[in-house]
Parts: C-alpha cells; structure tokens; sequence
C-alpha cells in the first residue's frame, strides 16, 4: 500500500535510533546538569542564586533551534572541532538542562516549610538537611515534570536536522527528496515519533494524576 | 566586545527585518491556533462521542510529534495535491495546527476543574446547555488556565523559528544567512538570541500584567 515508506522503513529505523540514542544522551546529561545546578541554587549564596536564574531565563527564553545554532557556530571559536551531532547534543543538554533546574527549584520550593522546621529543631545542618529530608521529598515530585521535559526534548531532536546532525527528520528528508513521497514519508515518520513519545506521554500523565491524589 | 557592536550595527537593519517577520508570524498564528482550539473543544462539549474520539487522537498525533515533521508535512505534501501555498502560510498553519491542539487540552483541563454545580446552577436558571457554556462554563475555564495560555503562547513565539527550515526570512534564517555573508559565525546568534530574549521577555510580562487584572477583576 505504501510502496515508498515499506522499502525505505530500515533506513528510516536507522534514523530512529540515531534519534533515540540523541534523546537518551541529552535526558540523561540534562537532567543530571539541571537537577544539579537547581540544587546548588537552592543551598549557594546569592551570587550563585542569581547566576542560576540568569541561565534559566535566558535559555528559556530562546528558542532550542538557536540555542542549537549557537553551539553549532561557537564550539569552533573556542577552538573545540565537533561534529553537527555532537554539537547539537551539547547545545540541548544545557538547554533541557535549563528547563529542568526550573523544575528543581519548583520541586524544592514545594516541599511542606514544616519539613525544614522539624530537620531544623533535630539540629540537622543545611547539608544535611538538603540530602536527608529536602531532596528526597523534592525528586518524587521531580519526575513528572521530567518525563514532560523530556518530551519537549525528544522531539526537539527533530531540529537537529535543520543543523545538520543526521537523525531520524534528516533521513526522511534525504528519502522525500529521492522519491518526492512527501505524505507517506512524513506521516510514517510523524508515527514513529509517535511510538517513542506516547508511551512516556501515558507515563507522565498517569504520574501527574497519581501524585494529585496524594495531596 | 566592541567587533560586536560594529557587527550588530551594521546588520541591525537586517535583523530588524527578521524580528518583524518573526513577530508577524507569531501574531498570524496565534490567534489561529486559539481559534482551532475552540473549534476542537465542540465535539466535547455537544456530546458527539465519535467526533470526540477523532480529536482526541488527533491532539495524541500532535502533542507526540515534532512540529518540524508536521510542517514539512504540509509544506513538501500540499503540492502533491495541487496546493501551493507560500511557506509562511504552511509555517503558520503548522504552527496553529499543533499549537491549537496543546490549547485544547489545556481549554478542557480548565472545564473539568470547574464544578459540577455550575452546570446545574446554569440549567436551573433557564439557560441552554449551549448557553451555560457560552455564558457560564467558558468565560470561568478561561480566566482559570489564563496562566497556563500564556505559557503556551510564549513556546509558540518560540516555535515560529523553525519556519526558518522551509525558507522563511524570520530572525533565525537571518542569523544563517547573516553568518555566510559577513564571514562572523556566533555573534550573528548572539543577536538573534537577544531579540528572541526581548520577545519573550516582553510578552511574558504583558502576559502577566493581564492575569493579574484578571485575577483582580473576575478571581
């Protein structure tokens, strides 16, 4: 039925998993970066608080595909030679990265105050009450609005084409320009984004709504 | 610091250019994608049970695929059909397509969170159901998810830049094809990057000043 989308499919699979390697590298790396630099925010001093919320304001204003283009033109400036790929990963990790040490601080702010004033009457020191009571309490509450950002992330992996890192938009692009089947190309490949980010659709929701009911 | 500003200077009319287009875009495709919003939440609220299956796998498909594919699903496939629109038509369309289906979601969140008795106190009043709705159910959901309208208006001015991928001139095409004639390579996004920055900023603070009112007069 589809002549075009059937014999070009392992290609295009080839591409999905250049997309999904992408996305797993700048989830993983972001959030490791953003839940860090949310952290620090949260027990710094009032530099480094207000470092932090300049780099979320000023990446969360921007779009991803300049902040991409950004990278893209200023790695080699500083005299560092990667590759379209590469160069991509990097730019998204600080920019998913933004996004999620939003949600940290969300998350910390949203533990109960009574928390902080038990941990304090114990005695506990700040480190201590960051690692032992604040952190925990704060990471349950990360997940869902990590799994959304992750989303956001996975498909702006798209725009790496646009760039030229070679991933899953990339070869149906290649494909569309070799056979001009624009339609069953770009749908079959709107369906295989679809696959890899409803299942995490599905998960975040059913958290959101499970983490509701607990309040 | 100073080749900068000599650069920035020079290229200012350019990117100026590039700012309205930009804007010119946002302000086409939002309204738009409200638009197709309202018309996606009907189904719902009129109780047509198959039409609401269509568009809540509709808003699936677009809220779980990239708005890149989608545009150039319409931009390289309309023509196929004889339809040729210009790629700033296709952009904004795109835009409003998915965009209108993140509304929607959000429309509808904000008609579960009301109560059930406004329904009632509606009907018990003498009004219509098409009435209650339009005077009573969204009037309310509106003014409750205005926050969270603003927040996707702002990623929408965001996502008009990848109508630079099918040949719009906006900011971001600008800053590509400032970068291959003046020879600099990441200051001509240094200043794409502020002007997107000033957008955002300054819609995002008109955003709030209106919930505020809203929050003051209706809340």
């Amino acid at each position: 039925m589809f002549p075009v989308l059937q014999s070009s499919l392992p290609y295009l699979l080839q591409g999905a998993v250049y997309t999904i390697v992408l996305s797993a590298i700048v989830v993983v790396f972001g959030t490791i970066l953003g839940v860090g630099v949310g952290v620090l925010a949260a027990v710094g001093g009032k530099a480094l608080r207000a470092a932090v919320t300049a780099y979320i304001f000023v990446f969360r204003g921007i779009p991803v595909l300049v902040v991409m283009f950004l990278g893209f033109y200023s790695f080699p400036a500083m005299g560092l030679r990667l590759d379209a790929y590469t160069a991509v990963a990097v730019s998204m990790i600080v920019y998913v990265a933004a996004f999620v040490a939003e949600a940290t601080r969300g998350a910390i702010a949203a533990v109960p105050a009574g928390q902080l004033e038990a941990a304090k009457s114990l005695g506990m020191r700040k480190g201590m009450m960051m690692r032992e009571i604040i952190l925990p309490q704060a990471m349950r509450l990360l997940i869902a609005p990590v799994l959304n950002i992750s989303l956001m992330a996975i498909k702006q992996t798209s725009y790496a084409s646009i760039v030229g890192a070679w991933e899953l938009s990339f070869a149906a692009r290649e494909v569309v320009e070799r056979t001009l089947a624009a339609f069953q190309i770009f749908l079959g490949v709107m369906i295989i984004y679809f696959v890899i980010c409803y299942p995490l659709s599905l998960a975040a929701r059913a958290l959101e709504k499970r983490l509701a009911f607990d309040h | 610091m100073e080749a900068f500003i000599v650069f920035f200077t020079r290229y200012l009319p350019a990117f100026a250019d590039g700012f309205l287009i930009t804007t010119w875009v946002a302000a086409l495709a939002a309204p738009t994608a409200m638009i197709w919003a309202l018309v996606l939440i009907i189904p719902r609220l009129a109780r047509w049970k198959w039409l609401t299956r269509l568009v809540d796998g509709y808003v699936e498909i677009m809220r779980n695929s990239p708005l890149l594919v989608q545009m150039y699903l319409l931009y390289f496939g309309l023509p196929l059909l004889g339809i040729f629109w210009s790629s700033i038509v296709c952009g904004v369309i795109a835009i409003a397509l998915q965009h209108g289906a993140f509304l929607s979601e959000i429309l509808r969140s904000g008609i579960q969170s009301l109560s059930q008795r406004q329904w009632e106190a509606g009907s018990a009043i003498g009004l219509r159901r098409s009435a209650v709705i339009r005077l009573v159910i969204l009037p309310q959901a509106f003014i409750r998810v205005l926050p969270a309208l603003g927040n996707q208006l702002i990623v929408l001015v965001k996502d008009t830049s990848l109508v630079s991928a099918i040949g719009v001139m906006d900011l971001t095409l600008t800053g590509k094809v400032t970068i291959e004639r003046s020879g600099a390579s990441f200051e001509a996004f240094i200043a794409v990057a502020m002007f997107y920055l000033v957008l955002t900023t300054v819609l995002g603070l008109a955003l709030r000043v209106v919930e505020v009112r809203a929050a003051r007069r209706y809340g």
